[in-house]
């Protein structure tokens, strides 16, 4: 027995002590394991985030900057023209207005394009992040239909709702005095009830805080001059539109 | 000791020496799991990468240290079409703008320092395909397009220092050139007008 007992005991000994360091050993590279993959879970969500603040080039903020900029820029376009063709000092003033503020909100837009880091053109036409995708059923309320580039080649059609056509353009070159005020007016008061939709329907779709912020101005804004316009066309002797 | 209790003992310094694969496997799973689902976000979230350099453009020819001068005089450009340099004071509207005749060079390198992308064509392109490229500079602003007699190929896309000639109105190159450059970081005049000038050919 004794014989058999001592190897045993020998090899015991360090039996013994090996189980304990063992499991400890075990339960430490679970426990490496377990941090390791919470850290880089951490780290990729974190990259994510800030990844994901940073609108895509099809999301609705960036359509939004891209076809906001090119409206915006004929109202600017207009604005320009109605001060050359009357001396109204009220058009005159609210055309200087129109000029300062789309100006700086083009140049905002274009900022978040930058920073973004996404183009400034889509090829593949405009408005399109306005068909679907809204929330509240914002794409009826507020969006105009979706015009395909194709529809809207033709000579003289408007890019996007609410624009002018060239050929509107050019009438409000050649009026004057009062037939150019109420012009403008009436082609304003169309061209910011499409800017009003148009920056609802960035709000049903967005939660981008600048985004927001800045549409939210616009509606408020461009819907306070519609009605001071409807004023001034009726002041004009011309029918609110 | 009797023989079972020496197995025993072997059995027990065999386990508890084991790797915990019970350990590893769920945590890799979970590990795999996670990062499957943030790489798919991230993919989501990317943005296509836009602006830029415009490096992907096959065939597309640069040039630096283009004079910016304003000048009522003929230019002599030393690419055709112009890619930049001297020009005239008044920009062709760039606003979408589709031309049915050939520009004056001096006024198209006008809009190309404010940040429009010229799209020429050889005046034999195929009806179907100009109207193609109609369609599309149509609707998207700071982009003009004309012909251009004795072009060298079917059409020609330019930004101010960058140009790309390409045979047909279907090609991809185009729209990526668009993304690429239309108020692109070539633009010398950031926020510069389209509109407001030489409206005519």
């Amino acid at each position: 027995m004794t014989s058999a007992n001592e190897p045993a005991e020998s090899a015991s000994a360090p039996a013994a002590a090996t189980p304990a360091r063992g499991r400890g050993r075990g339960r430490r590279a679970t426990v490496v394991l377990a941090v390791a993959v919470v850290l880089i879970a951490a780290v990729l969500t974190g990259l994510a985030t800030l990844r994901s603040e940073r609108p895509g080039t099809d999301g609705p903020e960036a359509g939004f900057a891209r076809d906001m900029s090119a409206h915006h820029a004929q109202a600017v376009r207009m604005s320009f023209i109605v001060r050359d063709r009357t001396g109204d000092a009220a058009v005159r003033l609210l055309a200087y207005d129109i000029i300062n503020t789309q100006s700086a909100q083009i140049g905002m837009m274009t900022a978040w394009l930058d920073e973004w880091d996404l183009p400034k053109s889509d090829p593949a036409g405009p408005m399109r992040w306005m068909s679907g995708h809204g929330g509240h059923g914002g794409a009826s309320r507020a969006a105009p239909p979706t015009v395909s580039p194709a529809l809207q080649a033709g000579a003289g059609a408007a890019r996007m709702p609410g624009m002018a056509t060239r050929e509107q353009l050019g009438e409000l070159e050649h009026a004057s005095g009062r037939a150019a005020e109420i012009l403008f007016l009436r082609l304003m008061v169309a061209h910011h009830r499409a800017g009003v939709a148009m920056a609802e329907a960035v709000l049903d779709r967005t939660g981008h805080a600048r985004v927001r912020a800045l549409a939210r101005s616009m509606v408020n804004g461009q819907q306070a001059e519609i009605d001071l316009m409807n004023r001034m066309l009726r002041e004009r002797g011309s029918e609110a539109v | 000791m009797s023989k079972n209790a020496r197995n025993r003992a072997q059995r027990n310094v065999l386990t508890q020496r084991q790797v915990p694969w019970g350990g590893i496997a769920f945590f890799a799973v979970i590990g795999v799991v996670a990062i499957v689902a943030i790489s798919y976000a991230f993919m989501q979230s990317r943005p296509s990468s836009a602006s830029g350099s415009g490096g992907a453009i096959a065939g597309l020819v640069q040039k630096d240290g283009l004079s910016r001068d304003h000048t009522s005089d003929p230019v002599k450009y030393d690419t055709s079409p112009p890619m930049g340099g001297a020009h005239d004071p008044m920009w062709q509207n760039c606003d979408a703008h589709v031309y049915d005749r050939q520009l004056r060079n001096e006024n198209a390198v006008h809009s190309l320092e404010h940040g429009a992308v010229w799209i020429s064509y050889r005046p034999d392109l195929p009806a179907d395909q100009v109207k193609l490229l109609q369609d599309k500079v149509s609707a998207t602003d700071y982009t003009l397009m004309s012909p251009y007699p004795g072009l060298d190929a079917p059409l020609a896309l330019t930004a101010w220092g960058k140009q790309v000639k390409v045979q047909n109105a279907d090609d991809g190159r185009i729209d990526a050139f668009l993304r690429a450059f239309v108020k692109g970081p070539q633009t010398q005049e950031p926020g510069a007008a389209c509109d407001g000038a030489k409206d005519t050919p």
